[in-house]
């Protein structure tokens, strides 16, 4: 009887990974799934190392709100407002997901702080981890320039002349600044040009640039290993290796045990570091 | 400085170490990183509400965490301070220290640029190995600094007195008593409240000093003449070429009277 249910268990289970086994044998990624969720991590691994995948979150309401958002939210100067009137105060629950959208990027800047803090403080941006530091800087900056060209998208009065700042800002720089402010305007004044140039920005190069990097941060993250706390056991972070314990030895040696033809085994000894 | 043989020594003692004694991601890591994430969606979600039900409907109702939006951006005004979200204000700040126009570059690009190198360049500044703060004291103090000195720009950037025509206006009768006006010049005091001059400038403490633009309380005392005044407000670059003010070309002549009348008769706080 238990034959003929496990029987019936192996041929349930066959049919359901069929598809499972049809995507590995095609591309390997459930092999890549599988190596992510059980790669090891430093035992010391602790609530600061979440900071990253918090960051990793509020990107991804970023990205779903703005996505619904971008279905109402008109990018011209006539109808700009008032579709964002609109959304905050007659669309069901628009408010939620402007309100998400708006206040997750003062969250997600505020990680992306925390984040690098604790990198800086854990020196996990010391080799071979360097590369992935310049990927987060650059995912900073490209974080900041979202949230300036964001800040237009409302089309009131604080959004208008914070941009109208903005780009004065940049002017200021030497030999590009004015040619980078006209960039930014498309043209000499903030108008219907700026608008549509902005939302552009917000809603598609910078996004796509950012998930690039983001997917490229975590193949490296995955790559080199989370770095151990500083504080750790562990070897990393340490100018000489940690003295190891001596291991606690049992009363008796473990005998060596005959494998039938009368030879020995020698004792599987152990690494000792 | 480690040699890379080195560096790729303790590389590998590190993944050794790991694999020896590393946990699994799945579900050690996972469930921490899980529960930040719950975390920072309620955040998010309690901030979207706080802000929706604490505001209204109308323009500029504030709730705890400012307004739905205010009204509909107007390139017609000139006496709307702008704002930009709090990330930025440190950099705003900034523009108050510096200038304009001979420092503002550093305030503006200068000093952020030179920011952005040094954390790009910074594993590669600092190329030892150790990782333990009592090992890293420049790192530690850098880091100190860089700190206070990004939450002091942020607080004051944050409470940096607005100017908004409303209560610029309200300051007119304090103006007059204190720098002695009378006649036209308080015409003229009035206009200059109102139509944007506070923007850029300040005028006995208040105003905006957001793009450095010199501060007028004393400016009667340059000698510089009412028709120069005139000229200036109406074409600054006419009169200065390298001057970065905005011209205000829309404004009678009678106007611009009262406004150089009243810059001239100001020469300081008299007690």
């Amino acid at each position: 009887m238990a034959r003929t249910r496990s029987k019936r268990r192996a041929q349930l289970e066959a049919l359901l990974l069929a598809p499972v086994d049809w995507l590995e044998e095609r591309s390997g990624l459930v092999g890549a799934v599988r190596y992510f969720l059980f790669r090891k991590v430093p035992r010391e691994s602790n609530w600061f190392h979440t900071l990253g995948s918090a960051t990793l979150t509020a990107f991804l309401v970023q990205a779903v709100t703005g996505v619904i958002l971008a279905m109402y939210y008109k990018p011209d100067p006539d109808s700009a407002y008032r579709s964002i009137q609109h959304i905050t105060n007659d669309l069901t629950l628009g408010w939620l997901v402007r309100g998400m959208h708006r206040w997750g990027a003062s969250v997600f800047i505020i990680l992306l702080f925390l984040h690098m803090g604790r990198v800086f403080l854990f020196g996990a941006y010391k080799y071979p981890r360097e590369l992935n530091w310049l990927i987060g800087v650059l995912l900073l900056t490209m974080a900041m320039g979202e949230g300036f060209t964001g800040y237009l998208l409302p089309w009131d009065q604080t959004a208008y002349w914070a941009t109208v700042v903005g780009i004065n800002l940049n002017a200021s720089a030497p030999i590009a600044g004015p040619f980078i402010a006209d960039i930014l305007r498309g043209g000499t004044e903030i108008g219907p040009e700026t608008l549509a140039r902005f939302y552009s920005i917000h809603m598609l190069l910078i996004p796509g640039g950012l998930a690039g990097l983001i997917v490229l941060h975590l193949y490296l993250v995955i790559r080199l290993g989370i770095t151990a706390p500083p504080w750790s056991e562990s070897a990393a972070g340490y100018d000489e290796p940690p003295r190891v314990e001596p291991e606690r030895r049992g009363l008796v040696e473990p005998r060596p045990r005959g494998n039938g033809d009368g030879a020995v085994v020698a004792p599987r000894r152990r690494t000792r570091v | 400085m480690p040699t890379k043989a080195e560096q790729r020594e303790q590389f590998a003692r590190y993944k050794e170490d790991v694999a020896r004694r590393g946990k699994s991601f799945y579900p050690y890591a996972m469930f921490h990183d899980t529960v930040m994430s719950l975390v920072v969606v309620s955040v998010i979600v309690g901030l979207a509400c706080l802000w929706y039900f604490t505001s209204g409907e109308e323009a500029g109702n504030s709730g705890w965490l400012g307004p739905r939006y205010t009204e509909e951006a107007d390139p017609g005004t000139t006496s709307f301070v702008p704002r930009p979200d709090w990330y930025f204000y440190f950099l705003f700040y900034l523009l108050r220290i510096f200038k304009w126009p001979d420092s503002v570059v550093l305030g503006t690009v200068g000093i952020p640029t030179i920011l952005l190198i040094l954390l790009f360049a910074m594993p590669f500044l600092d190329r030892r190995r150790d990782r333990r703060l009592i090992r890293r004291p420049v790192a530690v103090v850098a880091a100190l600094l860089t700190i206070a000195s990004m939450g002091i720009l942020t607080y004051k950037g944050a409470t940096a007195k607005e100017s908004l025509a409303s209560e610029n206006i309200a300051l007119v009768p304090e103006w007059v008593k204190q720098e002695k006006l009378e006649g036209k010049a308080v015409d003229g005091a009035r206009l200059f409240a109102e139509v944007g001059c506070m923007n850029c400038h300040t005028y006995l403490g208040a105003g905006a000093s957001n793009l450095g633009a010199p501060d007028l309380t004393s400016e009667g005392t340059k000698g510089r003449g009412i028709e120069f005044q005139k000229q200036h407000i109406k074409c600054p670059q006419c009169v200065n070429p390298s001057s970065q003010m905005q011209p205000f070309p829309n404004l009678t002549d009678e106007q611009l009277t009262a406004l150089a009348t009243f810059l001239e008769a100001s020469k300081g706080p008299k007690s």
